[in-house]
């Protein structure tokens, strides 16, 4: 398996994106040939997962290795499932306390991506997200910490309104890492397990929506490029950036079935006002067998914001009067 | 072109003068799936105003004075077969309850999901993605989904705010039962409801290109004294630029919800948040 990894480095190591973009990586069989729909283009549907223990960024400790060997894979994996566990409880009642939820809840993923990579960044060549330019570092800068003054205040995902890891773009996270594809001849359809996110993405070569119509995660188009399912998207609203893009990012997506029981997932993040480059993900989303997916009503349970704003009023009623 | 114009004034002149359904005579030449069955993709609308109120009902007010003609209800011979819901004497009781403080117990207003068949007749679109033995239809109202299961799952693991769909062909019409919803979902803002043992039988015929009918048997012991139907067309967005867009209605409806809690707050509501 190390062979094919590093010869896949060597020819890519010069543009690694644009390479990234062309072929799959070598650890996967190149003579593979996906199963077809009548219309000839390859079967993409079905459950998938993207529970993974690979780093967005690449650790500093690993800063010179950009791949593990498949031991030194099922070690770090190990240890990662190990760090993650929410059933071990601390000795300081405090910090138990904070461990709300136990294990049962979290699904992070037992295994690393397939391409034994360090990190899910594959360029720039460092694994790390490229510095963010002065314009986006003043804006994040000047941007409101949440706080319960108020619902507004709050963050997206308490609010139950986004999540990072439903993307676009889509990222591991540590529960509902799970999405359902289904393809028509002229539209994708991709829903998240994560607060039942639908992107309805259509192939028949329409222009994206006015500038001023704005989402929280943004408007897709999609097309084939060979093989492979590219969706690109635009039109965010300012509120939703993505570790510090800006509103005018435009996202290039590309989904490719490189075995059945994986999906190679890339994206390219694009956005000069923010980043000082470009950069780029690659990640494997697996198949889901004998599994179904269930809906995640997050707002209508949503008992966290009426927990978290009274919390923060007792507490104020509690120092301006104490007990 | 002539012919298909005759026949919609048919069917539009059937469902003015009585709320059963057009005749369900599926035309021989529709659109087919590579596997041969009936395509109901697209995105989809209803022009009734049934989430008013599935009843017949007359033009009605709006809920605050100040809105004026704003929000007033549109007038409506409904769509229920036999005009009326047969609820069960305490049931009744309950939707008069219901109906008395619709506009501050409608579920509608919280943004929640807004359950099956309710989300069929919302006032926006939604999208039947239907590929070989994939069928999902995806609602702009809350972002809400639906798999329509085409293979049997089984038993539905806990209940579900769009229900538990299981999904067959009868012929060319696409037969769906849902169950396993939540109890709290209304039928509309009339205060019309079910108990979480509601079943809904869905069928959905391709009437023509544009077209397609929807019919929902209602079943649930618990409200009706016998199972109801109702039925309406679904008309295809047929806008060149027409797509599912955002409707992520969580900000609009924070306010009702948790504004109570809000630093400062004064209100009436103010006991409720100590």
């Amino acid at each position: 398996m190390r062979l094919p990894v590093l010869s896949f480095v060597g020819s890519c190591a010069v543009a690694i994106a644009a390479c990234a973009a062309a072929q799959a990586p070598a650890v996967f069989d190149a003579s593979y040939a996906p199963p077809r729909l009548p219309s000839g283009k390859p079967d993409l549907q079905g459950l998938w997962s993207n529970a993974l223990v690979t780093p967005l960024e690449r650790p500093e400790d690993l800063a010179d290795k950009p791949f593990l060997t498949e031991e030194e894979a099922r070690e770090y994996q190990a240890k990662r499932v190990a760090a993650v566990n929410r059933d071990r409880r601390p000795d300081d009642p405090e910090a138990d306390l904070l461990l709300a939820y136990n294990d049962f809840w979290w699904d992070s993923g037992t295994s690393g991506v397939r391409t034994l990579r360090t990190s899910l960044i594959v360029d720039p060549p460092n694994g790390r997200i490229p510095e963010l330019t002065e314009a986006a570092k003043q804006r994040i800068a000047a941007t409101p910490r949440p706080s319960a003054d108020g619902p507004e205040t709050q963050g997206l995902s308490t609010r139950c309104i986004y999540y990072a890891t439903a993307g676009p773009p889509m990222l591991p996270g540590s529960y509902n890492n799970n999405y359902q594809l289904v393809q028509t001849d002229d539209h994708v359809l991709i829903v998240n397990e994560m607060v039942h996110e639908t992107r309805l993405i259509p192939l028949d070569g329409r222009p994206f929506p006015p500038d001023e119509i704005r989402q929280w995660r943004g408007s897709s188009r999609g097309h084939w490029d060979g093989d492979t399912l590219v969706v690109e998207t635009r039109n965010r609203r300012a509120d939703t950036p993505f570790r510090g893009s800006s509103e005018n990012m435009h996202l290039t997506e590309r989904f490719t079935r490189v075995a059945d029981d994986v999906l190679l997932y890339e994206f390219t993040v694009n956005d000069p006002e923010a980043f000082t480059q470009p950069w780029t993900v690659q990640m494997t989303s697996q198949r889901v067998e004998g599994e179904l997916m269930y809906e995640y009503a997050c707002h209508e349970g949503n008992k966290s914001m009426a927990g978290i704003l009274g919390g923060a009023r007792a507490a104020e009623r509690r120092a301006a009067a104490p007990p | 072109m002539k012919r298909g114009a005759l026949a919609l004034a048919a069917l539009l002149s059937l469902t003015a003068c009585a709320p059963a359904a057009p005749p369900a005579a599926a035309a021989p030449d529709i659109a087919r799936t590579a596997e041969g069955r009936p395509d109901l993709n697209g995105l989809w609308q209803a022009l009734v105003p049934a989430n008013w109120d599935v009843r017949p009902h007359e033009a009605r007010p709006p809920p605050l004075a100040m809105l004026g003609a704003l929000q007033a209800e549109p007038p409506n011979p409904g769509i229920i077969e036999g005009g009326e819901i047969p609820y069960l004497p305490a049931a009744l009781e309950q939707q008069k309850h219901n109906y008395a403080n619709r506009f501050e117990l409608d579920p509608e207003r919280k943004c929640f999901m807004p359950g099956v068949p309710r989300a069929t007749y919302m006032p926006q679109p939604f999208q039947i993605v239907q590929s070989g033995e994939h069928v999902m239809i995806a609602y702009q109202f809350a972002n809400a989904v639906r798999e329509i299961h085409m293979k049997d799952p089984g038993p539905a693991p806990t209940s579900f705010w769009m229900g538990w769909s299981v999904g067959r062909w009868d012929g060319d019409t696409l037969v769906v039962q849902v169950t396993d919803q939540k109890p709290e979902t209304w039928l509309d803002r009339a205060g019309n409801f079910h108990s979480g043992e509601l079943r809904v039988e869905e069928r959905y015929t391709v009437m023509s290109p544009n077209h397609l009918l929807y019919e929902a048997t209602l079943e649930d012991p618990k409200v009706y004294s016998r199972p109801w139907k109702i039925s309406f067309p679904l008309y295809r967005r047929l806008e060149t630029n027409a797509e599912l867009l955002e409707f992520k209605c969580v900000p609009f409806a924070e306010e009702i919800l948790y504004g109570h809690l809000r630093k400062g707050y004064v209100g009436e509501r103010a006991e409720e948040s100590r």
